[in-house]
């Protein structure tokens, strides 16, 4: 029983730090209809900023959060501000190529800067046993940090103005701008938010993992599936789907195999697709 | 109040507003007459910010606004409620509403008064508060689009075909109202193809056909036209 427990935290865990992404991802496109695929290098970044400013700048962990919050908000913005931007109202193949060759700058820049991958030490370098868990405080901080970050995003979405306006933009752009919402200044906004999810998931994953410069390829991919999963746009969705998705890996590879864990996964979420081929919750919420 | 001389309007490779002028007074409500892809929506886009003119100027209450986006036009007193209402349909009505007040965040007595003014004028939408906007029917959507473009407190109201698609009865209660709104000191520029019903609340009307306005005049002028008769009175 405490192996089964085990293995859910630890799915729990990945599943978080699915979720941030992916919640990043969701709401890039409810807002832009963009397929940001260089999120998942956003998040390589957010990595490495937290080795540069934490390893090298010797800056407390928590500060780092905050500042690699902060360095990523900016560079969501001009990413959008200088990348999607200038595409919008395009054929959707453009803001995909873009995306592509955002992909190909990151990783082939941080590759030439630094080919090798890095640790980051633990801020609490510590195990503790709970019921029969044991487990790292890490992995604690992922979980409730993703939490946290998880309620924040609703009260601010679901309980402020600026929330509010993004919501509406994701239902009817037009619609919003003839309120008087400035649709430029909300996208900026939305790819600040996301960009700075990508970093808090960077900075609580970046101890438990080595640091490299395709750290984000095979997440972004796993982001991607989780959206669709929940339902494109659909932030109940990407929560729900990133929480599946985490535990269901955890559990192959824990009971099948480390080897196969993706194929277990993966399979379970196609069964879900073909029972609801537009996602759990069919659409944007 | 609001005045267009000579607007061009050009989307991909057509011309969809060819020299288009007129002018409103203040307290007036006029209607915009015309067939289906003649160009009234795309004018109404053009006012309020949403279509930038090729060519020519729009100004509204003596200040330019041909080159403002649609948050400046709103602020400044111009509110488009559009063909296809354009609400949030995963938003409660009272969000919905709200969000008609996007650019009045500073004033929130004076929202909160203008929300009752809405909710005593279409009661249905105080009943429905935290219903979403999607489950309502058409005429409620109606209502509850007009109420969002009066939340702004609009000193020029643009109603883009908000009659099509209601059943007789509905359309006879929204034009009543828009009878009302404008009554109530807010300038209205209509625009329909229930042209009958639109002369018969209006003071005068343009008529647009092919991006041209071709005829203008009083209401009573333009009803007893011939060629309006045929084209859009059916008589």
């Amino acid at each position: 029983m405490s192996f089964f427990l085990n293995q859910m935290v630890i799915g729990i865990q990945l599943g978080s730090q699915y979720v941030l992404v992916a919640l990043g991802l969701t709401l890039i496109f409810g807002i832009l209809d963009i397929s940001h695929f260089a999120h998942g290098h956003m998040y390589m970044i957010g990595a490495y900023l937290l080795y540069i400013v934490m390893v090298l700048g010797g800056v407390n962990y928590w500060l780092a959060l905050v500042i690699c919050m902060a360095a990523l908000s900016i560079a969501g913005v001009v990413v959008e501000r200088a990348v999607y931007r200038p595409l919008r109202g395009q054929p959707h193949i453009n803001s995909f190529i873009a995306a592509i060759g955002l992909i190909l700058v990151l990783e082939t820049l941080v590759r030439g800067i630094q080919p090798d991958a890095l640790r980051v030490p633990k801020p609490i370098d510590k195990n503790f046993s709970f019921l029969g868990i044991n487990m790292e405080v890490q992995r604690l901080i992922v979980i409730v940090g993703a939490i946290v970050f998880i309620i924040l995003l609703q009260v601010f979405i679901k309980r402020t103005r600026l929330g509010t306006a993004i919501e509406a933009m994701s239902q009817d752009r037009e619609g919003a701008a003839l309120v008087g919402i400035n649709v430029n200044r909300m996208s900026a906004l939305t790819f600040a938010i996301a960009t700075a999810l990508a970093a808090v998931a960077a900075v609580f994953m970046a101890p438990l993992a080595f640091v490299s410069p395709e750290m984000g390829s095979v997440l972004v991919l796993k982001a991607f599936v989780i959206v669709v999963i929940g339902g494109l746009g659909s932030m109940k969705g990407a929560i729900l789907g990133g929480y599946l998705l985490g535990i269901l890996e955890a559990l192959a590879i824990a009971y099948i195999s480390s080897a196969y864990k993706d194929v277990f996964a993966f399979g379970v979420l196609i069964i879900i697709l073909a029972i609801w081929p537009t996602g759990i919750f069919g659409g944007r919420d | 109040m609001l005045e267009l001389n000579d607007v061009h309007c050009v989307i991909g490779k057509h011309a969809v507003i060819s020299g288009v002028s007129l002018q409103i007074g203040e307290g007036e409500l006029v209607c915009l007459l015309g067939a289906n892809g003649a160009g009234k929506s795309s004018l109404f886009k053009t006012i309020s910010g949403l279509i930038t003119p090729t060519q020519g100027t729009i100004e509204f209450e003596g200040r330019p606004i041909h080159k403002k986006n649609p948050e400046k036009i709103v602020k400044l007193g111009v509110s488009l409620c559009p063909e296809g209402r354009k609400l949030f349909p995963r938003l409660s009505i009272r969000k919905n509403l709200m969000m008609g007040a996007y650019t009045r965040y500073r004033e929130k007595s004076q929202t909160a008064k203008t929300l009752r003014e809405i909710y005593e004028l279409f009661p249905i939408l105080e009943e429905r508060a935290d219903q979403e906007a999607g489950t309502l029917s058409g005429g409620e959507q109606q209502m509850l689009a007009i109420g969002r473009s009066l939340m702004c407190k609009p000193r020029l109201l643009l109603l883009d075909e908000p009659s099509l698609g209601l059943a007789p009865l509905i359309v006879k209660k929204i034009m009543e109202t828009i009878e009302g709104i404008n009554r109530g000191g807010v300038t209205v520029l209509l625009s329909e193809q229930n042209a009958s019903m639109a002369l018969s609340i209006s003071s005068r009307g343009y008529v647009l056909e092919n991006g041209h306005i071709v005829l203008e005049g009083t209401a009573r002028e333009l009803a007893g036209n011939e060629e309006v008769k045929k084209a859009y009175i059916g008589a």
